[in-house]
């Protein structure tokens, strides 16, 4: 009885001694991998941090607008040590992710390789947003600048309008492109612009015609008067 | 370079004096440029062997066809003595960003493959020109050893605002000459230096449209050049809308300013006050025909921007400068007054912040536009009874207001630029 036990229990003890032999080769690896993937994030993070105030990366960030985004959503980093310790941090989580698949738990595979399909995705939808803002910070400033320049009273909200409008539209790209709600995302940026176009024809040409009749004819006479009184100045 | 025109260049060799007209759709004034051209060449440098170069951004109106056609058949009526060398002609379109800087750029190459000893730029939309301004464009280069000559106009007292109120006293404070009209348009000007010009690579900016007068004025002044000025009495265009060319001519010369002043700031931190430089040419009195100006227009031009353009602004300005302005941009039309101070310290803070970049660089000199037309307003506005004479006074003490607040602007370009 006892040698039945005894063989029970070496078997048993066999087979976990075996499972711990298998497993650690895959730990070690992870905790290599591990190490290694932080020293990376932490040279490369540094090597970003460096390069980007070489090429005054903050300064650029203040004139596209992007500081004083930042500043409003309480973001107290600079643009420089927000964006390398963003990459590091990605580095750290592709690391961890690397690190557990070298486990080769079978829990973890389909995980892991679902997250690096969509990795590229994540980044390009990321990519949309940033170009998106700045592209409308910038032609929402050019705008407000050039109808200042034409002397257009409504400026301000013209130039509001241009910026919006970008900025939702880069919005909707990017979470098409993450593939989050795509049909309700493009339907309801749909509604909505065409809503507005419609809701302003409506306004413009049924509600507030006399108004658009005063403003046209108050655009006219103004435009007029603007030859009989245009300077003569040579500027140069 | 064209074929065309480099053939015709090895046929001609060499030349004592080249003469270029940039144009561009000019066939209403042109031939009347080129008949001048060609009758003072005639009559003051009658032995040299001169060459005129149109350099043409592609009219479509017969411009070239025009210069080519020009001749004149009989001097006698016009001269005592017939000339030696008959002049070339010399019709070429140029190439590159459409604009007066690569129209001259061409004409510099020319003038550096013939070996010119003396070279003239003249406007190809000029009215008053006559063959007077040959000589005084030529003559201190040919004959006094100059190595530049800007011109000296007769303006009516609330014109060339742009260069009264920022080009002049500015070039004046940093560099240190009393070049007037530094961005004139008709210039005089040796092979040697047009040769140096062309050494320069700055055609691809705005130096190749409107910021080539104020770029060649500058680098000959912050190169050591002899430069000299010639007052060649009024000026007088072809008529055009001059506001509708505003913005683009604003930005542009503007920025050939400030691009300058980075360029050279080991000079102008250097040069403590400014000196006058010889003048050529017989100075009279022109009538000049009333300039209207509308006043109300562009003050509200100036509101419009304390009310919309001022977050922008205030990356450039210091804070007490935002409420000068904002208390301005509460003043009625009666009481507007833009002070000279405040203008003077805009402008270097506008510099400043081009270097430093807290804005986008178009979006910061378009956006000066609106501060630059209330200044023009309340100088109109101060100046409507005052005679020429004392305009010109005024003018002064704007430049002297700029060379005492040049320490202002040194120190803070020491400043920011450190952080």
């Amino acid at each position: 009885m006892s040698e039945i036990w005894r063989s029970a229990i070496v078997a048993s003890f066999d087979k976990f001694l075996g499972k711990v032999i298998t497993f650690l080769p895959n730990l070690l690896a992870m905790i290599t991998i591990l190490i290694i993937g932080l020293i990376t994030a932490w040279v490369i993070k540094t090597i970003l941090l460096r390069f980007l105030k070489a090429i005054q990366f903050d300064r650029v960030s203040e004139r596209w607008g992007l500081t004083h985004v930042l500043s409003k959503g309480g973001v107290t980093y600079s643009p420089t040590s927000l964006l390398s310790r963003f990459f590091y941090w990605i580095i750290v989580l592709v690391t961890l992710i690397l690190g557990i698949n070298a486990l080769e738990v079978a829990a973890t595979h389909h995980f892991v390789t679902q997250f690096f399909n969509y990795l590229p995705h994540l980044f390009a939808g990321i990519l949309i947003m940033v170009i998106g803002y700045l592209v409308a910070v910038f032609l929402g400033q050019a705008a407000l600048i050039a109808a200042v320049n034409a002397q257009m009273e409504s400026a301000r909200l013209l130039s509001r309008c241009i910026r919006w409008f970008l900025i939702i539209l880069s919005l909707t790209m990017a979470l098409y492109h993450l593939g989050i709600a795509e049909r309700v995302i493009v339907t309801a940026f749909s509604i909505t612009f065409g809503g507005i176009v419609l809701a302003l024809a409506v306004a413009f040409g049924w509600g507030g015609k006399e108004l658009a009749k005063d403003f046209l004819e108050r655009l006219y006479k103004r435009r007029e008067r603007g030859d009989e009184e245009k300077d003569r100045i040579s500027h140069l | 370079m064209e074929k065309l025109f480099q053939l015709q260049m090895e046929e001609i060799k060499e030349a004592d004096i080249l003469i270029g007209i940039p144009s561009y759709n000019n066939v209403r004034t042109i031939g009347h440029v080129v008949r001048a051209a060609i009758a003072g060449l005639a009559k003051y440098f009658p032995g040299a062997r001169s060459v005129l170069v149109n350099s043409d951004g592609g009219s479509t109106d017969g411009t070239q066809e025009e210069v080519q056609r020009i001749q004149i058949e009989d001097f006698k009526t016009i001269l005592t003595s017939h000339p030696v060398h008959p002049v070339h002609k010399i019709i070429t379109p140029y190439h590159g960003i459409p604009g007066k800087g690569s129209a001259f750029r061409t004409i510099f190459e020319a003038a550096a493959k013939l070996k010119a000893k003396a070279c003239a730029v003249v406007d190809s939309d000029l009215r008053s020109i006559t063959p007077g301004w040959m000589e005084l464009l030529l003559r201190p280069i040919y004959e006094e050893g100059f190595e530049y000559v800007a011109p000296l106009y007769a303006r009516h007292k609330f014109d060339g605002t742009i260069t009264n109120s920022i080009v002049y006293p500015l070039t004046r404070a940093l560099y240190g000459k009393r070049v007037r009209q530094p961005i004139g348009g008709d210039f005089g000007f040796s092979g040697k230096l047009a040769e140096h010009y062309l050494t320069q690579k700055v055609w691809e900016t705005d130096v190749a449209r409107f910021g080539i007068d104020i770029w060649m004025t500058t680098l000959a002044i912050a190169e050591g050049y002899r430069v000299c000025q010639a007052y060649l009495g009024a000026k007088i265009h072809d008529a055009k809308d001059p506001g509708s060319d505003l913005g683009p001519m604003f930005t542009q010369v503007v920025s050939s300013v400030y691009s300058l002043m980075e360029n050279y700031q080991p000079l102008w931190k250097e040069v403590k006050e400014s000196q006058p430089v010889s003048t050529f040419g017989f100075h009279y009195e022109v009538g000049l025909e009333p300039v209207p100006v509308n006043l109300g227009r562009m003050i509200a031009n100036f509101r419009l921007g304390v009310r919309d353009l001022m977050e922008i602004w205030r990356k450039a300005l210091l804070p007490e400068t935002v409420l000068w302005l904002e208390s301005i941009g509460r003043l009625s039309d009666e009481a507007f007054s833009f002070p000279q101070d405040l203008w003077v310290r805009l402008i270097y803070d506008f510099a400043l912040a081009y270097q430093t970049g807290p804005v986008h660089r178009e979006h910061l000199l378009k956006s000066m536009i609106p501060l630059y037309l209330g200044r023009v307003a309340s100088f109109v506005k101060e100046n409507q009874d005052s005679s020429a004479n004392e305009v010109e006074q005024k003018i002064e003490s704007l430049c002297k207001s700029f060379e005492e607040m040049k320490p202002y602007l040194i120190e803070r370009w020491g400043e920011v630029l450190r952080r």
